[in-house]
């Protein structure tokens, strides 16, 4: 492109006085801007959503408004948050991912209550303790949900063949009902085959285990219970793996190779894991079936639309957040981009009920259809996430230096209080 | 001054721009270190409670001896053997840009693929350095979990991106000695050796000094090394590698502020790390200046 030093100069200064102009408007309460604005920005991170029903949305909507679309990269929170507090081109319509949405809540002010806009008619198609999690403490609804991550077991059925091990998914699911079935399983794994491992890290199965109680790292009172049984319990479930040799301690960026060659026979993992796993080893391809979670699914992620108060046209983005994420659209995600649905109606949609070449032809839906609704609801306060991180470091720690599990898991309880004292957790 | 106001526009902009996106927030980053705040929510005044906490916390520590360790572990090699470089470059007569472009590029490769590539090579599991290893019939050795192997893995990558960074340096510094000093040394007898530990050492001592400043200042903020290597996901938030060997200062401070949203805390971290670099750069510069007076 040709540009003179005039047309520069000109479009320098007139940059120069937009920014000073929105960062101006933006300063204020964030109630400039007419509230049935024609012009509606979405921002979501790859894979968040369909690409295919977005853009089916700007063309359904082109009538009332002009949607825009944003693919945001990088670090998403962070992003959004830094937007959030300067208040300036903050988009209509915005993603947060479902391990972010907790920490979001305490600042509800900042985004527009769903139910005012008609969330509450339709909330009920929609899993409750999905719903649940983007609630503020006042019961303001902050995220409309778009997908879950339901927990099951992978496994390499070819593998399981050769080691004399049942590997037809209903034989498996009854042999890997509990925790100990299934380290029991992975003993015998180990000895028919050498050199493979039943699960990729003590982190992986401490999220699991953890997911799978009613009671997190926080409760409601904003006290710490880190330190309580049910966590214990989850610690001494994970580090299980460790002492029976069955851990293949991948804490680097091996994992994918692992997959691919077969080290690991197993893996637990959430739906939009199956992605991953396909990904990282197409050679695999028909290997792979899928069974339960042992003792019972856990969420991992699945993430949620939200509307910040800033937002032009609260009716009309409404009415593009519930249409994106119907029935019928949330089961094509599942298709497009492998984000399971939270809305249990699309369980039984043709898109999601076929067969899974991947998997062997395995219909998976029949696995994580009934795990979404099993998953039990559970409070997670804002620093959760942050309370948890040293728990998940003291077990890589046990892995790579041989710490002494019961200093570990001592080192991890103090170094998780501070951490939540510091974000004003008693 | 008035009389110089074209002069003094011209450069305003490099101010301006300075004022808004650098001084501005070096400022707010210290109005921070005494708050508690989310990121978006009301601000709570904290006081000295973020520098208590800060002193009470092993990860601050561990960070902190993570950083010093990898600092040491990299400035060390970088500056001796880009010295070297420096010289032999100086002595080619043949090819030299290509020399020149050929050890300058790793430096202005990308830092994120310069990481990958590490990371594939020295992966414990199905890494090349591991397999070559193997065919010597050594067993594979854990670069990415043992704790000090990761330290010396970053400290690697570090050395091979910045040693031909200081080696331009360096050579820039070699060329300005003039040849006739060099001739006189000849004359008197003196061989190579001598001649670069008593003439061209002294000569280069003020470049020495800004490259051994240069380096602690950039190798004391060793962030993305550690950070692509060991990249965290949503279901292992933690960072720095195993048992967080390679946890350096400043990545604990991302990980406080923008993964925990807890921006007061990262904001104490990094003003506690900015008085050790201050002092660590003074130590630096009183060891290379000494004997110079003599």
């Amino acid at each position: 492109m040709d540009l003179s030093r005039r047309r520069f100069l000109q479009a320098a200064a007139l940059t120069a006085a937009a920014a000073g102009a929105t960062a101006a408007c933006g300063g204020s309460s964030g109630s400039s801007g007419s509230k049935d604005g024609k012009d509606l920005t979405l921002w979501y991170w790859g894979g968040a959503l369909s690409d295919k029903v977005v853009a089916e949305a700007k063309t359904h909507f082109s009538g009332q408004v002009k949607l825009t679309t944003s693919s945001i990269g990088g670090d998403f929170k962070q992003k959004l948050t830094t937007t959030l507090a300067a208040g300036a081109a903050v988009p209509d319509i915005t993603g947060i991912k479902g391990e972010d949405i907790a920490s979001f809540l305490p600042n509800g002010s900042r985004f527009l209550d769903l139910n005012d806009l008609g969330f509450k008619k339709l909330s009920s198609q929609y899993l409750d303790w999905k719903t649940k999690l983007a609630q503020t403490t006042d019961g303001k609804q902050i995220g409309f949900p778009i997908d879950i991550g339901p927990t099951a077991l992978y496994y390499r059925a070819d593998l399981f063949d050769k080691a004399g091990l049942p590997s037809d998914p209903a034989k498996v699911a009854a042999e890997t009902k509990t925790w100990d079935d299934y380290y029991a399983l992975g003993a015998e794994l180990k000895k028919a085959l050498p050199g493979t491992y039943l699960i990729n890290n003590l982190g992986s199965v401490f999220n699991i285990a953890v997911g799978q109680g009613t009671k997190r790292f926080i409760d409601e009172n904003n006290h710490f219970i880190g330190d309580q049984d049910h966590i214990r319990a989850a610690w001494d479930l994970s580090i299980r793996p460790y002492r029976l040799g069955l851990d293949g301690k991948i804490n680097d960026n091996t994992h994918n190779a692992a997959l691919s060659k077969g080290t690991l026979t197993t893996e637990l993992g959430a739906a939009w894991h199956a992605l991953d796993i396909e990904q990282a080893a197409p050679n695999t391809k028909g290997k792979w079936h899928v069974s339960p979670n042992p003792g019972g699914p856990a969420n991992q992620g699945g993430s949620y639309l939200a509307l910040p108060k800033q937002c032009r046209n609260p009716e009309e983005a409404f009415k593009i957040i519930s249409w994106i994420l119907n029935p019928a659209n949330d089961a094509r995600g599942f298709t497009d981009a492998a984000i399971f649905p939270a809305c249990p109606a699309a369980y039984a949609m043709p898109a999601m009920t076929g067969p899974d070449a991947f998997f062997g032809g395995q219909k998976i839906i029949e696995i994580f259809g009934p795990a979404a609704e099993a998953i039990p609801a559970s409070y997670e306060a804002p620093a959760d996430a942050a309370v948890m991180a040293p728990y998940l470091t003291e077990l890589t720690n046990i892995e790579a230096k041989g710490k002494k599990p019961d200093d570990a898991w001592k080192d991890a309880v103090s170094q998780a209080k501070q951490i939540g004292q510091r974000q004003g957790v008693s | 001054m008035l009389s110089h106001w074209r002069q003094y526009l011209a450069i305003s902009p490099f101010y301006l721009v300075f004022l808004a996106f650098s001084f501005f927030p070096v400022l707010y980053s210290l109005y921070l270190a005494f708050q508690r705040w989310d990121g978006i929510g009301t601000m709570h005044f904290v006081g000295l409670q973020e520098f208590r906490f800060l002193w009470k916390d092993p990860v601050f520590w561990l960070s902190i001896r993570n950083t010093l360790v990898i600092w040491v572990l990299s400035t060390v090699p970088t500056l001796a053997g880009a010295l070297v470089l420096a010289t032999l470059l100086h002595s080619v007569r043949r090819f030299k840009g290509f020399y020149r472009i050929a050890l300058y590029v790793p430096n202005v490769t990308s830092i994120v693929a310069v990481a990958i590539f590490f990371g594939a090579v020295f992966s414990n599991n199905f890494g090349l350095v591991n397999a070559i290893l193997d065919t010597v019939g050594i067993s594979p050795v854990p670069w990415l979990s043992d704790p000090w192997l990761i330290k010396l893995v970053i400290a690697l990558l570090m050395t091979w991106m910045w040693t031909g960074y200081n080696m331009i340096i360096y050579l820039a510094g070699l060329q300005t000695i003039p040849k006739e000093i060099y001739e006189a040394a000849k004359l008197d007898g003196a061989g190579p050796v001598r001649t670069f530990l008593q003439i061209t050492m002294p000569i280069m001592r003020p470049i020495i000094l800004f490259t051994v400043i240069i380096s602690t200042i950039n190798g004391l903020q060793s962030f993305s090394e550690p950070q692509i290597l060991f990249a965290s996901e949503a279901a292992n938030p933690s960072l720095g590698g195993p048992g967080q060997a390679g946890l350096t200062t400043l990545l604990y401070f991302y990980q406080s502020a923008f993964v925990n949203n807890d921006y007061g805390y990262g904001a104490a971290i990094v003003w506690a790390f900015f008085v050790l670099i201050i002092v660590l750069v003074l130590i630096n510069w009183r060891i290379v200046q000494r004997g110079r007076k003599a």
